[in-house]
């Protein structure tokens, strides 16, 4: 809201210095967004938050600044002059839609003469940026911007009928709006129509057939209450904002109507001559009286934290247009005015005492008690899996929780149910290469497409090294929108690294998180990855999550160059085995002895059932199993066959292995692979 | 010298301390590998080393001298081993004469290890937790989609409030469905994460003192200063008689320890549905005041909404957005920067 220095000064007497002012006028909720000078006045620019349109007219701010002050307020008092012809005989008003209009009212000027408004008039709107279009349209304007009560003027001589009605559109009408714009009217609309026609779209804009010309003489002023929803919906569905409509989106004053009527018809005939006729229409509600509300001294002390003298309070409330119906040393009981529907509890009234006495008045240094915090399990777990990831080389990155449908049918191990599905896309977060993939608005199931378009972005950028990680939840819908889906919370990465070092990356964060823990891969047939290089991860018989190298198919439908592996884990599951304190177990005084065993064996044979039996066979002295590599020479052992080289670390607690205690385990990990795998000890 | 005639041990013993002598010199001497193998095989070689010699005539001693001819050979091979692997050690290390070698340049850059980097909203997340549990904040969860009772109708939102508009929210179904149809409590992205302060009052009984952080949406466009999806930290303090001037206290420790320096800081009116009073804070630096979040008296509808009794409790709630502080901080000019993952922007921070 813009409001003119000099404009002000009718009402208030601005003694105070502008800087004095915007300060005090910031500091109790009218915030200072800037001021620019215009020809020998100055438009300050002030933030009016949606609770107070009463300040979207210069009279409203004019009683903020009284308040403070303690200045008095000389708001003015239209008094115009009628003739004897009543306007109910020449004029009607129905409202038809009473949802959507729930009070209009009309006056009627007979021999206006429309022309160039004075000076006086032209300065006041130019200097809060609008230009002057006539006498009459100007006064409407100057009245909204002085009492914030839009108004419209009709050439009454194109008033088909001398008939308003107030209705929704018929089927596909239209209406040329003031700016020549035509517009589609919608059903949900309020239009304002004359006998035949549309000739207004209700508190957002006028239309042209029947605006003020220089040939109009007679005026009909329209000041009306319309509901903020729909005309903020018009609003917005037309795409067609006024102040008109800025003002009844946040509500308008209905006891205010006859007032800015009243106010528009006097500078009317002030500036353009004319007779006023006898009486106004008034169709629809009546305005609502306000409930009175009562302000205890000791909620207005609890609730602010400083003791504000009780008389003031009743003075802030006075000066703000409350009328004090008593007032005792405890509770002062009083009604808000019409124009402040914001005040209807106590704590409102608290709020209003507050900020004009002042909210730097409040310490800062009370005596708040100390109170002990706690890092929850799950933050601990992600501060782990984060320093893991970034030690392994890995970039955090964010992606956006809602993806086209592509990606979303691309990948989705966590579930089969259906994704859900959003009112409104996501738009301008795709990068230019992916925005005709389709709208953003399903919620998504997975992490993986997300990262693998943040790689292809990085290709395409010739960035090296792209390894990058992101947690962040998922949802995973279960019993259709009545529910709130489930929501766990997964970390996923992509990474140039072969799919061992993939896998070698979860070891390391499960082992990290719970040492000695080890997942175990299960298979996993999906398209996204490659038929060999891919698997369920299994973590104490629970899905942990998936990995996979990315398929040729994949990375065609990706827009991705190269290789690379997709890991996506879930937290739940780590924050399940995760040792937060881990204990101390004693580590052995003994030297260890190392064996080597290369075996031979079937191809098909895996390592994990190798690893199993060598564990098992190696018993309680059995340190580490580790794999070294695999061969294969098929001249020497045939075909299918592979060469697998393991070297186990044996350790006792209590003494130092011979020789023999060695070898004889070393015996019975041969015996068992070759019992249990076919596997002969290559000598 | 025959081997037929014995030698006396005597000789024996000069002719291993001569020969001691010579390789320590010959070791000593050595200029590089090359030269020290060639000493080496002189003295210790195995076929035909003078050592080597020397000890061919152990069989030519006394059997009774033997044991000492012995132990002399051994302690003398003993020495000149040492000296060799002295003499070896010094050409490795170069300890014993520092010698330059202009091949070998000290400037050439390190081979670094790739340490990953955290995003920049995580690092100011994880900066907002820490302070905020200095102050005695516990970090609260709640769900990102959330239904309309906790994004809206407990926070005291009315049905014509603005924020409710189908066009500002994400709201959700399972098919493609028109808003209308969506029932009495849609689901939707969480506009806000006040959402939390609800589902943590609905569980606990005060004193509560939270925080929750997390990604929030809204429908706008991304441009610079825009992205449908963002971050916001939102503090909540319920006890017996919490009041404005708390809420002022705990702000400015709060600056204070973000901007590691006493600031003043300032409310002032503001409006949110959930609070009463509202406030906007701001905080005094580099001679401005710079706008740091909202805050409030949680609403007494809210604290009624939640089952709570406002004449006996009250509290404050503040919330802020991450991305702001997260782009003053860094300087970064464009607010989808954070979300594009370039990893040459991650690896700045």
């Amino acid at each position: 809201m813009i409001v003119s220095w000099e404009w002000l000064t009718q009402y208030v007497d601005l003694k105070m210095s502008h800087d004095d002012l915007v300060d005090r006028l910031t500091m109790s909720g009218l915030n200072h967004e800037g001021t620019e000078p215009v020809a020998g006045d100055q438009a300050i620019d002030l933030e009016v938050t949606s609770n107070r349109p009463d300040c979207l007219g210069h009279i409203g701010v004019a009683r903020e600044i009284a308040v403070l002050y303690d200045l008095d307020l000389k708001t003015p008092a239209p008094a115009p002059k009628s003739s004897s012809e009543k306007i109910a005989d020449v004029c009607s008003v129905d409202i038809e839609c009473p949802d959507l209009c729930y009070r209009y009212t009309a006056r009627l000027l007979k021999g206006v003469k429309v022309g160039p408004s004075p000076d006086w008039l032209v300065k006041r709107l130019e200097a809060i940026g609008q230009a002057s279009v006539n006498n009459v349209v100007d006064a409407t304007n100057y009245v909204m911007f002085e009492c914030g009560q839009p108004l419209h003027a009709f050439d009454f001589a194109k008033v088909d009928g001398g008939k308003i009605v107030v209705r929704e559109p018929k089927a596909n009408e239209k209406i040329e709006a003031i700016d020549h714009k035509t517009y589609d009217l919608k059903p949900g609309m309020c239009v304002i129509a004359d006998a035949s026609q549309p000739v207004a779209i209700g508190g957002v804009m006028g239309g042209a057939e029947s605006e003020i010309s220089d040939q109009t003489t007679d005026v009909l002023v329209e000041a009306a209450y319309f509901n903020q929803m729909s005309v903020r919906n018009t609003a917005r569905s037309l795409i067609l904002h006024s102040p008109s409509s800025f003002r009844f989106e946040r509500n308008i004053d209905s006891a205010g109507i006859d007032y800015a009527s009243k106010r528009c018809c006097e500078i009317i005939m002030e500036t353009g001559g004319g007779e006023l006729l006898d009486g106004f229409v008034d169709v629809g509600e009546p305005p609502k009286t306000p409930e009175s509300v009562s302000l205890r001294r000791v909620q207005l002390d609890r609730v602010l934290g400083i003791e504000i003298p009780f008389d003031k309070a009743g003075e802030i409330l006075e000066g703000l247009g409350l009328k004090i119906e008593s007032q005792d040393a405890d509770i002062i009981k009083c009604v808000p005015p019409t124009w402040r529907k914001d005040l209807t509890r106590e704590v409102d009234l608290i709020e209003e005492v507050g900020r004009i006495f002042g909210f730097d008045k409040v310490p800062d240094d009370a005596p708040v008690p100390m109170a002990a915090s706690y890092k929850t399990k799950s933050d601990r777990v992600l501060d782990k899996v984060r320093s893991v990831l970034t030690a392994a080389g890995f970039d955090e990155a964010m992606t956006a929780s809602l993806v086209p449908e592509q990606w979303s049918s691309a990948f989705s191990p966590w579930s089969d149910c259906d994704p859900l599905i959003s009112s409104q896309p996501m738009l301008g977060v795709l990068e230019k290469a992916s925005q005709n993939i389709g709208a953003v608005e399903f919620a998504r199931r997975s992490l993986v497409p997300s990262l693998m378009e943040a790689r292809r972005i990085n290709e395409y950028r010739s960035n090296p090294e792209i390894e990058l990680f992101e947690t962040a939840k998922i949802y995973l819908p279960e019993d259709g929108e009545a529910k709130i889906p489930t929501q766990p919370y997964l970390v996923a990465f992509t990474t140039g690294r072969d799919f061992n070092q993939a896998k070698g990356v979860v070891e390391t964060l499960v082992d990290s998180i719970a040492a000695g823990q080890c997942p175990e891969l299960k298979p996993f047939d999906h398209e996204l990855f490659d038929v060999n290089q891919s698997g369920e991860l299994i973590l104490n018989g629970e899905r942990l999550g998936f990995i996979g190298t990315v398929s040729e198919a994949a990375r065609k439908s990706f827009g991705l160059r190269n290789h690379s592996c997709m890991v996506e884990l879930n937290m739940d599951c780590l924050e399940k085995i995760a040792v937060l304190i881990p204990i101390h177990k004693n580590q052995s005084l003994y030297p260890s002895v190392s064996r080597d065993f290369n075996l031979v064996m079937d191809n098909s044979i895996r390592w994990s059932e190798i690893e199993q039996t060598v564990r098992k066979s190696g018993g309680e002295l059995l340190e580490a199993v580790k794999y070294l590599e695999t061969f294969r020479d098929e001249k020497k052992d045939g075909p299918d066959k592979k060469r697998v080289l393991l070297s186990v670390t044996l350790r006792s607690t209590s003494e130092t292995l011979t020789g023999d205690q060695a070898d004889s385990i070393s015996k019975k990990i041969i015996d068992d692979c070759e019992k249990n795998h076919d596997a002969a000890l290559l000598a | 010298m025959s081997s037929a005639s014995m030698m006396p041990l005597k000789e024996f013993v000069d002719q291993l301390e001569t020969l001691l002598a010579q390789a320590g010199t010959a070791f000593e001497a050595a200029a590089d590998n090359e030269a020290l193998e060639n000493v080496r095989v002189e003295f210790l070689g195995a076929k035909n080393g003078k050592l080597k010699s020397v000890q061919k005539a152990l069989g030519s001693i006394d059997k009774s001298d033997k044991p000492a001819a012995g132990q002399k050979l051994n302690e003398v091979k003993t020495s000149i081993q040492s000296a060799f692997d002295d003499a070896k050690q010094r050409l490795t290390s170069g300890s014993a004469e520092r010698t330059a070698d202009a091949k070998f340049d000290a400037t050439l850059p390190g081979q670094r290890i790739h340490v990953g980097r955290l995003h920049p909203i995580t690092q100011t997340i994880n900066e907002l937790k820490d302070i905020m549990g200095r102050l005695g904040f516990t970090p609260a969860e709640g769900p990102e989609i959330e239904d309309d009772w906790h994004n809206f109708k407990a926070l005291n939102i009315p049905e014509s409030h603005p924020a409710r508009d189908p066009l500002d929210n994400f709201y959700l179904s399972v098919a493609r469905k028109n808003v209308t149809e969506l029932g009495d409590n849609p689901l939707l992205m969480r506009s806000q994460t006040s959402t939390v302060q609800i589902r943590v009052m609905e569980n606990d009984q005060p004193p509560i003192r939270i925080i929750s952080l997390g990604r929030v949406y809204r429908p706008d466009t991304a441009d610079a200063t825009h992205f449908p999806m963002f971050h916001q930290m939102e503090g909540l303090m319920i006890d017996e008689n919490v009041n404005l001037s708390d809420l002022k206290t705990v702000l400015k420790l709060f600056a204070t320890s973000y901007l590691g320096d006493e600031v003043p800081i300032r409310i002032r009116p503001s409006f949110f549905p959930f609070t009463e009073p509202s406030v906007e804070a701001d905080y005094y630096w580099n001679g401005k005041w710079v706008e740091f979040g909202g805050a409030g008296i949680v609403d007494p509808n809210v604290v009624s909404a939640v089952g709570y009794d406002p004449d006996k409790v009250s509290g404050f709630a503040f919330g802020l957005g991450v991305e702001r502080l997260c782009m003053i901080r860094h300087k970064i000019t464009d607010i989808r920067y954070l979300f594009t993952n370039d990893v040459r922007f991650l690896r700045q921070f």
